[in-house]
């Protein structure tokens, strides 16, 4: 397993699917929509499958000596180490603002905090980036563009509900600050973070019965 | 001792049916297997490899089933379907380094003696090399791990006639050493030179499987050479 995923860091993989992971670091503008910072991440992420479409990629990963759901696992890997590498950057963000930034900027952010909610957020962004693209992807091997843009409406979608979320009556606490409303907040982050797991499990499974069936 | 068995293939497409390919391949041996272009090569030869999913049949390797056993077969076979098509901006060097950890057995200084004969420059990228270099390289990739079974998708194709000769040789000396050879060509000569059997499809059908000697026999007129007889086949199949 570490060979395919040495292959897919060193051969398949865009220099831009490993510069966007920084785009993790926007959980810590203020006044900004910090859950764009997780879409950059999917965006490099698809200029990767792309570079990789057009090498060829995949037929050469079926020359290997592994089986064709190794090469979906390869895949998979690959895809959650830069999210996790983003979200890492995404939770010392959050770390920060709670305990250095304390601006008025931060203080008064008419947006969404970056708080663990927030976090939460990013987790349930990449499951579905797994789920709709990633997935998606390997019906064919080789058809990207459509379910991308099922993912961008997905995504966007989420992001201005979640904006709009701490703005109605009752579900301020979403949108806590600093080391309020921890205990709701770290629950809202294990949701995410279950989330984030049992799709991507179902994702990779999935696409490992679709790549099976798929001739090459 | 048979190594490889195919039975039964069939695969449908739109305009092209692979109908019920079986056949073996012994240890040991050399065979050719020969059609005109869209005949059903690639396709048995893909479906041998599990990059295309047929309808019906099996493919087993070493009394394995492939279905199964994908990752240990492979290991044991090397194979090559047309040119090196994959990462064209990459060096050689950083390629192979990724393709040689998937292999227990590479064998190193092989690969570089392949290299040399080929005179493939691994600083180069794919992009860099003539047709007739890609399918060497592929080829070198191919042989480096001392596989028991060769498979080969037209590695004729696009070569001058001196590395077609070089290459023909490196399958007679493969054989000698107890390693099995399968090629698709359509250029019979290939087969004339090195085969000891031969495979002859027409139209997604085996219309023969048998030794090179057995054949002749059988089908050769007086003087014909292998060429002229499957050209009159061909001919007999294609207006039948």
């Amino acid at each position: 397993m570490r060979n395919i995923l040495r292959k897919e860091m060193r051969l398949s993989a865009s220099i831009l699917s490993y510069l966007f992971i920084f785009f993790g670091l926007m959980f810590l503008l203020p006044g900004y929509p910090v859950l764009l910072g997780a879409f950059f991440v999917t965006l490099g992420l698809f200029q990767g499958f792309q570079w990789a479409r057009e090498a060829n990629d995949i037929v050469f990963s079926a020359l290997l000596p592994i089986a064709k759901k190794d090469i979906v696992k390869g895949r998979f890997l690959f895809v959650c180490l830069i999210e996790f590498c983003a979200l890492l950057l995404m939770a010392l963000s959050i770390v920060l603002r709670m305990t250095v930034f304390d601006s008025p900027a931060y203080r008064t952010n008419s947006l969404m905090n970056a708080n663990f909610f927030a976090l939460s957020l990013a987790f349930l962004i990449f499951a579905l980036f797994n789920l709709i693209f990633v997935g998606g992807f390997f019906k064919t091997a080789y058809k990207i563009g459509r379910h991308f843009v099922v993912f961008i409406i997905v995504c966007f979608s989420i992001i201005f509900v979640s904006e709009a979320l701490h703005h109605i009556p009752g579900l301020e606490r979403l949108n806590s600050f600093g080391f309020d409303d921890i205990p709701l907040q770290l629950i809202l982050l294990l949701a995410g973070i279950i989330i984030f797991f049992v799709i991507t499990f179902f994702s990779y499974k999935k696409a490992c019965r679709d790549f099976e069936i798929l001739d090459l | 001792m048979v190594v490889v068995k195919v039975h039964g293939l069939t695969k449908k497409y739109r305009d092209f049916t692979l109908s019920d390919v079986s056949f073996t391949l012994s240890s040991g041996r050399i065979t050719g297997f020969v059609g005109r272009n869209g005949a059903g090569k690639t396709t048995t030869i893909k479906s041998m490899l599990g990059m295309v999913h047929p309808d019906s049949g099996s493919v087993s390797y070493f009394d394995m089933p492939f279905a199964g056993n994908e990752a240990a077969i492979k290991k044991r076979i090397g194979y090559s379907t047309g040119t090196v098509s994959w990462y064209p901006r990459k060096k050689i060097i950083d390629i192979v380094d990724i393709v040689k950890r998937f292999y227990d057995t590479w064998d190193d200084e092989a690969y570089r003696n392949y290299l040399r004969l080929f005179e493939i420059d691994e600083k180069k990228t794919p992009r860099e090399l003539s047709e007739g270099m890609k399918v060497k390289l592929n080829l070198a990739l191919s042989l480096a791990h001392r596989s028991d079974v060769l498979i080969l998708d037209e590695p004729t194709s696009g070569l001058d006639p001196f590395s077609r000769n070089e290459l023909l040789n490196i399958f007679e000396e493969l054989r000698n050493r107890g390693t099995t050879v399968f090629f698709s060509t359509h250029i019979v000569s290939d087969l004339e030179k090195c085969a000891d059997d031969i495979i002859y499809i027409s139209k997604g059908k085996i219309i023969n499987s048998m030794p090179k000697s057995e054949f002749t026999q059988k089908y050769s007129n007086a003087g014909e050479s292998l060429e002229d007889t499957i050209l009159r086949l061909e001919g007999g199949v294609f207006n039948a």
